[in-house]
Protein backbone atom coordinates (compact mmCIF):
# COMPACT_ATOMS: atom_id res chain seq x y z
CA UNK A 1 0.00 0.00 0.00
CA UNK A 2 2.68 2.47 1.02
CA UNK A 3 4.69 1.34 -1.99
CA UNK A 4 1.72 2.04 -4.25
CA UNK A 5 1.42 5.54 -2.79
CA UNK A 6 5.15 6.18 -3.26
CA UNK A 7 5.27 4.98 -6.87
CA UNK A 8 1.86 6.44 -7.72
CA UNK A 9 2.89 9.88 -6.47
CA UNK A 10 6.15 9.65 -8.39
CA UNK A 11 4.42 8.72 -11.66
CA UNK A 12 1.78 11.41 -11.22
CA UNK A 13 4.37 14.11 -10.53
CA UNK A 14 6.50 12.98 -13.48
CA UNK A 15 3.47 12.95 -15.77
CA UNK A 16 2.45 16.53 -15.01
CA UNK A 17 5.96 17.69 -15.82
CA UNK A 18 7.56 18.12 -12.39
CA UNK A 19 11.35 17.90 -12.84
CA UNK A 20 12.65 14.41 -12.00
CA UNK A 21 14.58 15.52 -8.89
CA UNK A 22 11.55 17.27 -7.38
CA UNK A 23 9.23 14.40 -8.33
CA UNK A 24 11.53 11.99 -6.42
CA UNK A 25 11.74 14.37 -3.48
CA UNK A 26 7.99 15.06 -3.44
CA UNK A 27 7.08 11.35 -3.58
CA UNK A 28 9.57 10.67 -0.79
CA UNK A 29 8.06 13.39 1.40
CA UNK A 30 4.53 12.06 0.83
CA UNK A 31 5.68 8.54 1.74
CA UNK A 32 7.28 9.88 4.90
CA UNK A 33 4.00 11.45 5.99
CA UNK A 34 2.07 8.28 5.24
CA UNK A 35 4.61 6.17 7.15
CA UNK A 36 4.78 8.78 9.91
CA UNK A 37 8.58 8.96 9.77
CA UNK A 38 10.54 12.07 10.83
CA UNK A 39 10.99 14.18 7.67
CA UNK A 40 14.33 15.48 8.92
CA UNK A 41 15.70 12.11 7.78
CA UNK A 42 14.78 12.94 4.14
CA UNK A 43 17.09 15.93 4.22
CA UNK A 44 19.79 13.93 5.95
CA UNK A 45 19.57 11.11 3.37
CA UNK A 46 19.76 13.65 0.57
CA UNK A 47 22.86 15.26 2.01
CA UNK A 48 24.57 11.95 2.70
CA UNK A 49 23.63 10.65 -0.74
CA UNK A 50 25.55 13.52 -2.29
CA UNK A 51 28.45 13.58 0.19
CA UNK A 52 30.28 10.58 -1.19
CA UNK A 53 33.99 10.90 -1.99
CA UNK A 54 33.85 8.93 -5.19
CA UNK A 55 30.94 11.01 -6.53
CA UNK A 56 33.28 14.00 -6.61
CA UNK A 57 34.69 12.50 -9.78
CA UNK A 58 31.44 13.42 -11.59
CA UNK A 59 31.96 17.19 -11.61
CA UNK A 60 35.59 16.63 -12.62
CA UNK A 61 34.77 14.39 -15.57
CA UNK A 62 32.02 16.76 -16.70
CA UNK A 63 34.37 19.72 -16.33
CA UNK A 64 37.15 18.00 -18.27
CA UNK A 65 34.68 17.10 -21.03
CA UNK A 66 33.48 20.70 -21.32
CA UNK A 67 37.07 21.95 -21.48
CA UNK A 68 38.00 19.41 -24.17
CA UNK A 69 35.01 20.41 -26.23
CA UNK A 70 35.80 24.14 -26.04
CA UNK A 71 39.54 23.72 -26.52
CA UNK A 72 39.03 21.90 -29.80
CA UNK A 73 40.36 18.56 -28.56
CA UNK A 74 37.21 16.91 -29.88
CA UNK A 75 37.87 18.34 -33.34
CA UNK A 76 41.40 16.85 -33.30
CA UNK A 77 40.02 13.44 -32.36
CA UNK A 78 37.64 13.70 -35.30
CA UNK A 79 40.62 14.18 -37.61
CA UNK A 80 42.25 10.93 -36.47
CA UNK A 81 39.01 9.05 -36.98
CA UNK A 82 38.62 10.68 -40.37
CA UNK A 83 42.04 9.51 -41.47
CA UNK A 84 41.34 6.01 -40.19
CA UNK A 85 37.76 5.36 -41.36
CA UNK A 86 36.89 8.11 -43.83
CA UNK A 87 37.34 6.18 -47.07
CA UNK A 88 34.53 3.63 -46.75
CA UNK A 89 31.03 4.21 -48.15
CA UNK A 90 29.35 6.78 -45.88
CA UNK A 91 32.74 7.17 -44.25
CA UNK A 92 31.71 10.07 -42.05
CA UNK A 93 29.32 7.75 -40.21
CA UNK A 94 32.28 5.50 -39.33
CA UNK A 95 34.30 8.58 -38.44
CA UNK A 96 31.52 9.66 -36.10
CA UNK A 97 31.46 6.33 -34.24
CA UNK A 98 35.27 6.17 -34.11
CA UNK A 99 35.58 9.71 -32.80
CA UNK A 100 32.91 9.00 -30.18
CA UNK A 101 34.95 6.03 -28.97
CA UNK A 102 38.08 8.17 -28.78
CA UNK A 103 36.20 10.96 -27.03
CA UNK A 104 34.68 8.39 -24.66
CA UNK A 105 38.22 7.41 -23.76
CA UNK A 106 39.10 10.94 -22.68
CA UNK A 107 35.80 12.12 -21.25
CA UNK A 108 33.40 10.45 -18.87
CA UNK A 109 30.16 11.97 -20.04
CA UNK A 110 27.86 10.97 -22.93
CA UNK A 111 26.16 14.35 -23.05
CA UNK A 112 29.53 16.11 -23.39
CA UNK A 113 30.41 13.67 -26.15
CA UNK A 114 27.29 14.26 -28.22
CA UNK A 115 27.50 18.04 -27.96
CA UNK A 116 31.25 18.13 -28.64
CA UNK A 117 31.23 15.75 -31.61
CA UNK A 118 27.85 16.80 -32.91
CA UNK A 119 28.90 20.41 -33.24
CA UNK A 120 32.03 19.33 -35.15
CA UNK A 121 30.73 16.46 -37.27
CA UNK A 122 27.12 17.33 -38.06
CA UNK A 123 27.99 20.39 -40.17
CA UNK A 124 30.63 18.29 -42.02
CA UNK A 125 28.09 15.56 -42.71
CA UNK A 126 25.40 17.97 -43.87
CA UNK A 127 27.86 19.64 -46.23
CA UNK A 128 28.70 16.31 -47.85
CA UNK A 129 25.03 15.48 -48.42
CA UNK A 130 24.25 13.28 -45.41
CA UNK A 131 20.73 13.61 -43.97
CA UNK A 132 20.37 15.31 -40.62
CA UNK A 133 18.48 12.40 -39.05
CA UNK A 134 21.40 10.08 -39.90
CA UNK A 135 23.92 12.52 -38.43
CA UNK A 136 21.89 12.89 -35.21
CA UNK A 137 21.24 9.16 -34.86
CA UNK A 138 24.84 8.10 -35.42
CA UNK A 139 26.27 10.76 -33.11
CA UNK A 140 23.75 10.11 -30.33
CA UNK A 141 23.87 6.33 -30.33
CA UNK A 142 27.65 6.24 -30.56
CA UNK A 143 27.91 8.62 -27.58
CA UNK A 144 26.44 5.71 -25.59
CA UNK A 145 29.63 3.73 -26.32
CA UNK A 146 31.50 6.32 -24.25
CA UNK A 147 29.63 5.05 -21.18
CA UNK A 148 31.45 1.73 -21.53
CA UNK A 149 34.89 2.96 -22.52
CA UNK A 150 36.79 4.20 -19.48
CA UNK A 151 36.66 6.66 -17.84
CA UNK A 152 32.92 6.79 -17.25
CA UNK A 153 31.33 8.80 -14.50
CA UNK A 154 28.27 6.59 -14.45
CA UNK A 155 30.47 3.63 -13.50
CA UNK A 156 31.58 5.66 -10.50
CA UNK A 157 27.95 6.24 -9.49
CA UNK A 158 27.41 2.49 -9.83
CA UNK A 159 30.45 1.65 -7.70
CA UNK A 160 29.20 4.08 -5.03
CA UNK A 161 25.65 2.66 -5.16
CA UNK A 162 26.90 -0.95 -5.03
CA UNK A 163 28.72 -0.23 -1.78
CA UNK A 164 32.02 -1.68 -0.71
CA UNK A 165 33.79 -4.25 -2.79
CA UNK A 166 33.19 -3.00 -6.32
CA UNK A 167 36.34 -1.47 -7.72
CA UNK A 168 36.12 1.46 -10.12
CA UNK A 169 39.36 0.32 -11.72
CA UNK A 170 37.91 -3.13 -12.50
CA UNK A 171 34.73 -1.58 -13.90
CA UNK A 172 36.84 0.60 -16.16
CA UNK A 173 38.80 -2.41 -17.45
CA UNK A 174 35.64 -4.48 -17.76
CA UNK A 175 34.08 -1.86 -20.03
CA UNK A 176 36.84 -1.86 -22.66
CA UNK A 177 35.93 -4.94 -24.77
CA UNK A 178 32.14 -4.35 -24.49
CA UNK A 179 32.76 -0.76 -25.58
CA UNK A 180 34.81 -1.83 -28.60
CA UNK A 181 32.20 -4.44 -29.53
CA UNK A 182 29.31 -1.97 -29.29
CA UNK A 183 31.29 0.56 -31.33
CA UNK A 184 32.03 -2.06 -34.01
CA UNK A 185 28.34 -3.01 -34.27
CA UNK A 186 27.32 0.64 -34.59
CA UNK A 187 29.95 1.16 -37.31
CA UNK A 188 28.53 -1.81 -39.19
CA UNK A 189 24.98 -0.44 -38.99
CA UNK A 190 26.15 3.08 -39.91
CA UNK A 191 27.79 1.54 -42.98
CA UNK A 192 24.66 -0.47 -43.94
CA UNK A 193 22.42 2.58 -43.71
CA UNK A 194 24.96 4.70 -45.60
CA UNK A 195 25.11 2.15 -48.45
CA UNK A 196 21.34 2.02 -48.62
CA UNK A 197 21.10 5.80 -48.78
CA UNK A 198 24.00 6.00 -51.22
CA UNK A 199 26.13 8.39 -49.19
CA UNK A 200 29.50 9.47 -50.66
CA UNK A 201 32.81 7.74 -50.11
CA UNK A 202 35.65 9.66 -48.49
CA UNK A 203 39.31 9.48 -49.44
CA UNK A 204 42.20 8.15 -47.42
CA UNK A 205 44.48 11.13 -46.90
CA UNK A 206 47.60 8.93 -46.76
CA UNK A 207 49.76 7.76 -43.89
CA UNK A 208 51.67 11.02 -43.40
CA UNK A 209 48.39 12.87 -42.91
CA UNK A 210 47.18 10.15 -40.54
CA UNK A 211 50.35 10.38 -38.46
CA UNK A 212 50.09 14.18 -38.40
CA UNK A 213 46.48 13.99 -37.19
CA UNK A 214 47.52 11.47 -34.56
CA UNK A 215 50.41 13.63 -33.36
CA UNK A 216 48.14 16.67 -33.10
CA UNK A 217 45.62 14.75 -31.02
CA UNK A 218 48.17 12.91 -28.88
CA UNK A 219 48.34 15.41 -26.00
CA UNK A 220 44.55 15.20 -25.69
CA UNK A 221 44.55 11.40 -25.88
CA UNK A 222 47.13 11.25 -23.10
CA UNK A 223 44.31 12.20 -20.71
CA UNK A 224 42.95 8.67 -21.09
CA UNK A 225 46.36 7.20 -20.28
CA UNK A 226 46.71 9.41 -17.22
CA UNK A 227 43.29 8.58 -15.83
CA UNK A 228 43.23 4.85 -16.46
CA UNK A 229 46.94 4.37 -15.82
CA UNK A 230 46.80 6.47 -12.67
CA UNK A 231 43.96 4.42 -11.21
CA UNK A 232 45.24 0.99 -12.24
CA UNK A 233 48.79 1.78 -11.16
CA UNK A 234 47.47 2.79 -7.75
CA UNK A 235 48.90 6.29 -8.05
CA UNK A 236 45.58 8.06 -7.71
CA UNK A 237 42.06 7.30 -6.59
CA UNK A 238 39.34 7.69 -9.24
CA UNK A 239 38.44 11.08 -7.81
CA UNK A 240 42.02 12.29 -7.80
CA UNK A 241 42.68 11.08 -11.32
CA UNK A 242 39.62 12.94 -12.59
CA UNK A 243 40.79 16.20 -11.01
CA UNK A 244 44.24 15.61 -12.54
CA UNK A 245 42.46 15.12 -15.88
CA UNK A 246 40.91 18.59 -15.50
CA UNK A 247 44.23 20.20 -14.63
CA UNK A 248 46.02 18.34 -17.44
CA UNK A 249 43.34 19.29 -19.99
CA UNK A 250 43.61 22.92 -18.93
CA UNK A 251 47.39 22.77 -19.30
CA UNK A 252 47.18 21.20 -22.77
CA UNK A 253 44.50 23.66 -23.90
CA UNK A 254 46.34 26.73 -22.65
CA UNK A 255 50.01 25.79 -23.13
CA UNK A 256 50.06 23.34 -26.05
CA UNK A 257 47.04 24.10 -28.22
CA UNK A 258 46.64 27.74 -27.11
CA UNK A 259 43.01 27.33 -28.02
CA UNK A 260 41.14 28.24 -24.84
CA UNK A 261 40.14 31.86 -24.26
CA UNK A 262 39.21 33.05 -20.78
CA UNK A 263 35.63 33.44 -21.99
CA UNK A 264 35.60 29.80 -23.16
CA UNK A 265 37.07 28.70 -19.83
CA UNK A 266 34.34 30.58 -17.98
CA UNK A 267 31.65 29.03 -20.20
CA UNK A 268 33.09 25.56 -19.61
CA UNK A 269 33.08 26.14 -15.84
CA UNK A 270 29.50 27.42 -15.83
CA UNK A 271 28.29 24.56 -18.03
CA UNK A 272 30.04 22.05 -15.76
CA UNK A 273 28.48 23.65 -12.67
CA UNK A 274 25.00 23.42 -14.22
CA UNK A 275 25.31 19.78 -15.25
CA UNK A 276 26.89 18.84 -11.91
CA UNK A 277 24.16 20.57 -9.93
CA UNK A 278 21.48 18.83 -11.97
CA UNK A 279 23.04 15.37 -11.76
CA UNK A 280 24.03 15.45 -8.08
CA UNK A 281 20.76 17.01 -6.95
CA UNK A 282 18.94 14.13 -8.63
CA UNK A 283 21.33 11.66 -7.00
CA UNK A 284 20.57 13.22 -3.60
CA UNK A 285 16.81 12.98 -4.17
CA UNK A 286 17.20 9.44 -5.55
CA UNK A 287 19.11 8.40 -2.41
CA UNK A 288 16.24 9.58 -0.19
CA UNK A 289 13.76 7.80 -2.47
CA UNK A 290 15.86 4.62 -2.45
CA UNK A 291 15.95 4.75 1.33
CA UNK A 292 12.15 4.69 1.49
CA UNK A 293 12.14 1.72 -0.91
CA UNK A 294 14.57 -0.05 1.43
CA UNK A 295 12.36 0.72 4.46
CA UNK A 296 9.42 -0.81 2.60
CA UNK A 297 11.59 -3.87 1.88
CA UNK A 298 10.96 -3.47 -1.84
CA UNK A 299 14.31 -4.94 -2.90
CA UNK A 300 13.75 -8.25 -1.12
CA UNK A 301 10.09 -8.43 -2.19
CA UNK A 302 10.96 -7.78 -5.82
CA UNK A 303 13.75 -10.35 -5.62
CA UNK A 304 11.31 -12.89 -4.20
CA UNK A 305 8.80 -12.07 -6.92
CA UNK A 306 11.32 -12.51 -9.72
CA UNK A 307 12.72 -15.70 -8.22
CA UNK A 308 9.19 -17.11 -7.84
CA UNK A 309 8.67 -16.67 -11.59
CA UNK A 310 11.77 -18.58 -12.59
CA UNK A 311 15.13 -19.73 -11.28
CA UNK A 312 16.70 -19.79 -14.70
CA UNK A 313 19.58 -17.26 -14.68
CA UNK A 314 19.19 -16.56 -18.41
CA UNK A 315 15.54 -15.62 -17.98
CA UNK A 316 16.18 -13.64 -14.80
CA UNK A 317 18.83 -11.57 -16.54
CA UNK A 318 16.40 -11.02 -19.41
CA UNK A 319 13.70 -9.87 -16.97
CA UNK A 320 16.12 -7.49 -15.22
CA UNK A 321 17.26 -6.15 -18.59
CA UNK A 322 13.66 -5.57 -19.71
CA UNK A 323 12.76 -3.78 -16.47
CA UNK A 324 15.84 -1.56 -16.73
CA UNK A 325 15.19 -0.79 -20.41
CA UNK A 326 11.64 0.21 -19.57
CA UNK A 327 12.67 2.38 -16.62
CA UNK A 328 15.48 3.86 -18.72
CA UNK A 329 13.07 5.33 -21.22
CA UNK A 330 11.30 7.30 -18.49
CA UNK A 331 14.08 8.22 -16.11
CA UNK A 332 17.55 9.58 -16.41
CA UNK A 333 20.52 7.29 -15.97
CA UNK A 334 22.06 8.51 -12.73
CA UNK A 335 18.97 8.31 -10.46
CA UNK A 336 18.19 4.88 -11.89
CA UNK A 337 21.67 3.63 -11.03
CA UNK A 338 21.24 4.92 -7.47
CA UNK A 339 17.75 3.44 -7.05
CA UNK A 340 18.00 0.13 -8.90
CA UNK A 341 21.52 -1.04 -8.05
CA UNK A 342 20.61 -2.02 -4.46
CA UNK A 343 17.54 -3.82 -5.83
CA UNK A 344 19.01 -5.84 -8.71
CA UNK A 345 22.66 -6.29 -7.78
CA UNK A 346 21.90 -8.73 -4.90
CA UNK A 347 19.73 -10.83 -7.24
CA UNK A 348 22.50 -10.88 -9.85
CA UNK A 349 25.16 -11.76 -7.29
CA UNK A 350 22.88 -14.51 -6.00
CA UNK A 351 22.94 -15.99 -9.52
CA UNK A 352 26.73 -15.96 -9.48
CA UNK A 353 27.15 -12.89 -11.67
CA UNK A 354 30.15 -10.74 -10.92
CA UNK A 355 29.23 -7.18 -9.77
CA UNK A 356 31.64 -5.83 -12.42
CA UNK A 357 29.85 -7.77 -15.17
CA UNK A 358 26.47 -6.61 -13.89
CA UNK A 359 27.69 -3.01 -13.76
CA UNK A 360 28.76 -3.08 -17.41
CA UNK A 361 25.38 -4.58 -18.41
CA UNK A 362 23.66 -1.81 -16.50
CA UNK A 363 25.75 0.93 -18.18
CA UNK A 364 24.81 -0.15 -21.69
CA UNK A 365 21.21 -0.92 -20.77
CA UNK A 366 20.54 2.45 -19.14
CA UNK A 367 22.64 4.07 -21.87
CA UNK A 368 20.05 2.89 -24.40
CA UNK A 369 17.53 4.83 -22.29
CA UNK A 370 19.57 7.98 -22.92
CA UNK A 371 18.75 7.78 -26.63
CA UNK A 372 15.06 6.86 -26.31
CA UNK A 373 12.26 9.39 -25.87
CA UNK A 374 10.50 10.68 -23.84
CA UNK A 375 13.49 11.22 -21.55
CA UNK A 376 16.61 10.73 -23.61
CA UNK A 377 19.03 13.44 -22.62
CA UNK A 378 21.69 12.38 -25.15
CA UNK A 379 19.29 12.14 -28.09
CA UNK A 380 17.71 15.41 -26.97
CA UNK A 381 21.07 17.21 -27.08
CA UNK A 382 22.01 15.49 -30.34
CA UNK A 383 18.76 16.58 -31.99
CA UNK A 384 19.20 20.11 -30.67
CA UNK A 385 22.74 20.31 -32.08
CA UNK A 386 21.50 18.98 -35.42
CA UNK A 387 18.57 21.41 -35.43
CA UNK A 388 15.89 18.73 -35.69
CA UNK A 389 13.02 17.62 -33.45
CA UNK A 390 13.71 14.50 -31.39
CA UNK A 391 10.38 13.02 -32.57
CA UNK A 392 11.57 13.29 -36.19
CA UNK A 393 15.00 11.74 -35.75
CA UNK A 394 13.57 8.79 -33.85
CA UNK A 395 11.71 7.57 -36.94
CA UNK A 396 14.93 6.31 -38.52
CA UNK A 397 16.90 5.33 -35.40
CA UNK A 398 15.72 1.67 -35.35
CA UNK A 399 18.79 0.05 -36.99
CA UNK A 400 20.98 1.76 -34.40
CA UNK A 401 18.80 0.54 -31.53
CA UNK A 402 19.18 -2.91 -33.09
CA UNK A 403 22.97 -2.64 -32.83
CA UNK A 404 22.80 -1.44 -29.22
CA UNK A 405 20.37 -4.18 -28.17
CA UNK A 406 22.45 -6.86 -29.94
CA UNK A 407 25.51 -5.60 -28.07
CA UNK A 408 23.54 -5.63 -24.79
CA UNK A 409 22.51 -9.25 -25.31
CA UNK A 410 26.06 -10.28 -26.21
CA UNK A 411 27.49 -8.53 -23.14
CA UNK A 412 24.79 -9.97 -20.87
CA UNK A 413 25.17 -13.59 -21.97
CA UNK A 414 28.88 -13.74 -22.79
CA UNK A 415 30.47 -12.85 -19.44
CA UNK A 416 34.01 -13.31 -20.76
CA UNK A 417 33.65 -10.19 -22.91
CA UNK A 418 33.58 -8.17 -19.72
CA UNK A 419 35.41 -10.45 -17.32
CA UNK A 420 38.25 -11.63 -19.57
CA UNK A 421 40.45 -8.57 -18.99
CA UNK A 422 39.25 -8.24 -15.38
CA UNK A 423 40.24 -11.84 -14.57
CA UNK A 424 43.58 -11.20 -16.21
CA UNK A 425 44.06 -8.20 -13.95
CA UNK A 426 42.97 -10.09 -10.84
CA UNK A 427 45.59 -12.67 -11.77
CA UNK B 1 6.59 45.39 -8.81
CA UNK B 2 6.78 42.06 -10.65
CA UNK B 3 9.51 43.49 -12.87
CA UNK B 4 11.63 44.38 -9.88
CA UNK B 5 11.05 40.93 -8.37
CA UNK B 6 12.06 39.33 -11.68
CA UNK B 7 15.21 41.45 -11.90
CA UNK B 8 16.26 40.54 -8.37
CA UNK B 9 15.74 36.81 -8.87
CA UNK B 10 17.55 36.92 -12.22
CA UNK B 11 20.60 38.48 -10.62
CA UNK B 12 20.42 36.19 -7.63
CA UNK B 13 20.33 33.15 -9.89
CA UNK B 14 23.26 34.46 -11.91
CA UNK B 15 25.33 35.09 -8.77
CA UNK B 16 24.52 31.57 -7.53
CA UNK B 17 25.70 30.09 -10.84
CA UNK B 18 28.94 32.05 -10.66
CA UNK B 19 29.50 30.83 -7.11
CA UNK B 20 28.85 27.34 -8.44
CA UNK B 21 31.43 27.81 -11.20
CA UNK B 22 33.98 29.16 -8.71
CA UNK B 23 33.19 26.21 -6.45
CA UNK B 24 33.97 23.65 -9.15
CA UNK B 25 37.28 25.40 -9.97
CA UNK B 26 38.31 25.60 -6.30
CA UNK B 27 37.34 21.96 -5.79
CA UNK B 28 39.61 20.95 -8.67
CA UNK B 29 42.44 22.92 -7.10
CA UNK B 30 41.87 21.33 -3.67
CA UNK B 31 42.02 17.74 -4.96
CA UNK B 32 44.95 18.68 -7.20
CA UNK B 33 46.70 20.01 -4.11
CA UNK B 34 46.02 16.74 -2.31
CA UNK B 35 47.87 14.81 -5.04
CA UNK B 36 50.64 17.42 -5.13
CA UNK B 37 50.96 17.15 -1.35
CA UNK B 38 51.26 13.39 -1.43
CA UNK B 39 53.81 13.10 -4.25
CA UNK B 40 55.75 16.32 -4.06
CA UNK B 41 55.56 17.45 -0.44
CA UNK B 42 55.43 13.87 0.86
CA UNK B 43 52.63 14.80 3.20
CA UNK B 44 48.96 14.19 2.48
CA UNK B 45 46.95 17.11 3.74
CA UNK B 46 44.21 15.75 6.01
CA UNK B 47 41.64 18.43 5.30
CA UNK B 48 41.38 18.27 1.52
CA UNK B 49 38.80 15.52 0.90
CA UNK B 50 36.35 16.73 3.53
CA UNK B 51 36.75 20.34 2.47
CA UNK B 52 36.12 19.50 -1.19
CA UNK B 53 33.09 17.43 -0.22
CA UNK B 54 31.52 20.18 1.91
CA UNK B 55 32.23 22.64 -0.90
CA UNK B 56 30.58 20.33 -3.44
CA UNK B 57 27.33 20.05 -1.46
CA UNK B 58 27.27 23.86 -1.17
CA UNK B 59 27.69 24.54 -4.85
CA UNK B 60 25.42 21.70 -5.97
CA UNK B 61 22.62 23.06 -3.79
CA UNK B 62 23.22 26.61 -5.04
CA UNK B 63 23.25 25.38 -8.61
CA UNK B 64 20.10 23.31 -8.03
CA UNK B 65 18.30 26.44 -6.79
CA UNK B 66 19.52 28.50 -9.75
CA UNK B 67 18.30 25.62 -11.92
CA UNK B 68 14.74 26.32 -10.79
CA UNK B 69 15.13 29.86 -12.10
CA UNK B 70 16.89 28.86 -15.30
CA UNK B 71 14.69 25.81 -15.78
CA UNK B 72 17.50 23.36 -16.50
CA UNK B 73 16.26 20.51 -14.31
CA UNK B 74 15.47 17.50 -16.46
CA UNK B 75 11.79 16.59 -16.71
CA UNK B 76 9.35 14.66 -18.88
CA UNK B 77 7.68 17.08 -21.26
CA UNK B 78 5.85 14.90 -23.80
CA UNK B 79 2.69 14.16 -21.83
CA UNK B 80 2.13 17.75 -20.78
CA UNK B 81 2.89 19.15 -24.21
CA UNK B 82 0.23 16.94 -25.78
CA UNK B 83 -2.45 18.65 -23.65
CA UNK B 84 -4.51 21.72 -24.58
CA UNK B 85 -2.96 25.04 -23.61
CA UNK B 86 -5.20 25.74 -20.62
CA UNK B 87 -4.59 22.37 -18.94
CA UNK B 88 -0.91 22.70 -19.76
CA UNK B 89 -0.79 25.99 -17.88
CA UNK B 90 -2.54 24.39 -14.91
CA UNK B 91 0.03 21.56 -14.93
CA UNK B 92 2.85 24.05 -15.08
CA UNK B 93 1.43 25.96 -12.12
CA UNK B 94 1.00 22.70 -10.20
CA UNK B 95 4.58 21.67 -10.97
CA UNK B 96 5.86 25.02 -9.70
CA UNK B 97 3.75 24.71 -6.56
CA UNK B 98 5.22 21.27 -5.92
CA UNK B 99 8.73 22.63 -6.44
CA UNK B 100 7.94 25.42 -3.97
CA UNK B 101 6.57 22.88 -1.48
CA UNK B 102 9.78 20.81 -1.78
CA UNK B 103 11.75 24.00 -1.19
CA UNK B 104 9.77 24.77 1.96
CA UNK B 105 10.24 21.20 3.18
CA UNK B 106 13.99 21.43 2.61
CA UNK B 107 14.10 24.77 4.41
CA UNK B 108 12.14 23.63 7.48
CA UNK B 109 13.55 20.16 8.04
CA UNK B 110 16.96 21.19 6.81
CA UNK B 111 17.08 23.86 9.50
CA UNK B 112 16.06 21.30 12.11
CA UNK B 113 18.83 19.00 10.86
CA UNK B 114 21.43 21.78 11.02
CA UNK B 115 20.37 22.65 14.59
CA UNK B 116 20.39 18.99 15.61
CA UNK B 117 24.00 18.41 14.52
CA UNK B 118 25.37 21.90 15.24
CA UNK B 119 27.47 20.70 18.19
CA UNK B 120 29.12 17.90 16.15
CA UNK B 121 32.51 18.85 14.77
CA UNK B 122 34.00 17.46 11.52
CA UNK B 123 37.33 16.19 12.90
CA UNK B 124 39.61 16.99 9.94
CA UNK B 125 38.22 20.48 9.45
CA UNK B 126 37.42 21.62 12.97
CA UNK B 127 34.10 23.12 11.86
CA UNK B 128 30.56 22.17 12.77
CA UNK B 129 28.85 19.35 10.88
CA UNK B 130 25.98 21.81 10.60
CA UNK B 131 28.02 23.79 8.02
CA UNK B 132 27.94 20.73 5.76
CA UNK B 133 24.12 20.51 6.03
CA UNK B 134 23.44 24.26 5.95
CA UNK B 135 23.29 24.50 2.11
CA UNK B 136 20.15 22.32 2.08
CA UNK B 137 17.88 24.70 4.03
CA UNK B 138 19.48 27.74 2.35
CA UNK B 139 18.86 26.23 -1.07
CA UNK B 140 15.35 25.23 0.03
CA UNK B 141 14.58 28.89 0.73
CA UNK B 142 16.04 29.95 -2.63
CA UNK B 143 14.12 27.23 -4.50
CA UNK B 144 10.89 28.47 -2.92
CA UNK B 145 11.71 32.06 -3.87
CA UNK B 146 12.49 31.17 -7.50
CA UNK B 147 9.39 28.97 -7.82
CA UNK B 148 7.18 31.76 -6.44
CA UNK B 149 8.70 34.25 -8.89
CA UNK B 150 7.92 31.94 -11.78
CA UNK B 151 4.40 31.35 -10.47
CA UNK B 152 3.90 35.11 -10.34
CA UNK B 153 5.09 35.41 -13.94
CA UNK B 154 2.81 32.58 -14.98
CA UNK B 155 -0.14 34.29 -13.26
CA UNK B 156 0.75 37.52 -15.07
CA UNK B 157 0.61 35.55 -18.31
CA UNK B 158 4.25 35.97 -19.27
CA UNK B 159 5.95 32.75 -18.29
CA UNK B 160 8.91 32.68 -20.60
CA UNK B 161 8.55 29.07 -21.67
CA UNK B 162 11.30 27.79 -19.46
CA UNK B 163 11.13 24.26 -18.08
CA UNK B 164 11.05 23.17 -21.70
CA UNK B 165 14.73 22.44 -21.56
CA UNK B 166 15.88 19.16 -20.28
CA UNK B 167 19.59 19.43 -19.81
Amino acid sequence: MELAILLGTLLLLLAIGVPVAFALLGATLVAFFVLDLPAIVVVQRMASGMSVFSLMAIPFFIFAGELMHRAGIAARLVRIAEAAFGRSRGGLGQVDVGASMLFGAVSGSAVASVSALGSTLMPMMKEKGYDTDYAVNVTSTSAVVGLLIPPSHNMIIYAAAAGVGVSVGELFIGGIIPGLLTGALLMFVAWLVAVKRNYPRGEFPGWPAFMAAFAAALPGLMTAVIIVGGILGGFFTATESSSIAVIYTLAVAVLVYRSLSFRAFLDATLAAARTTAMVLFIIGAASAFGWVLAILETPSQLAALILSLTDNPILILLIINLILLMLGTFMDMSPLIVITTPIFLPIAVGLGIDPVHFGVIMMLNLGIGLVTPPVGSVLFVGAAVGGMRMEETVKTIWPFYGALVAALMAITYLPFLTMGLVELMRG
Amino acid sequence: MLDRFATITRWLSRVLMFIGAAGIAVMTAIIGWQVFGRYVLNASPAWTEQAALVLMVWFVMFGAAAGVHEGFHIRIGVFVEALPLRIRTVCRALALLIIAACGIALAIWGTQLVLAVWSHVIPTLGISRGIAYLPLPVSGGLITLFAIERLAELAAGRERGRMEGRV
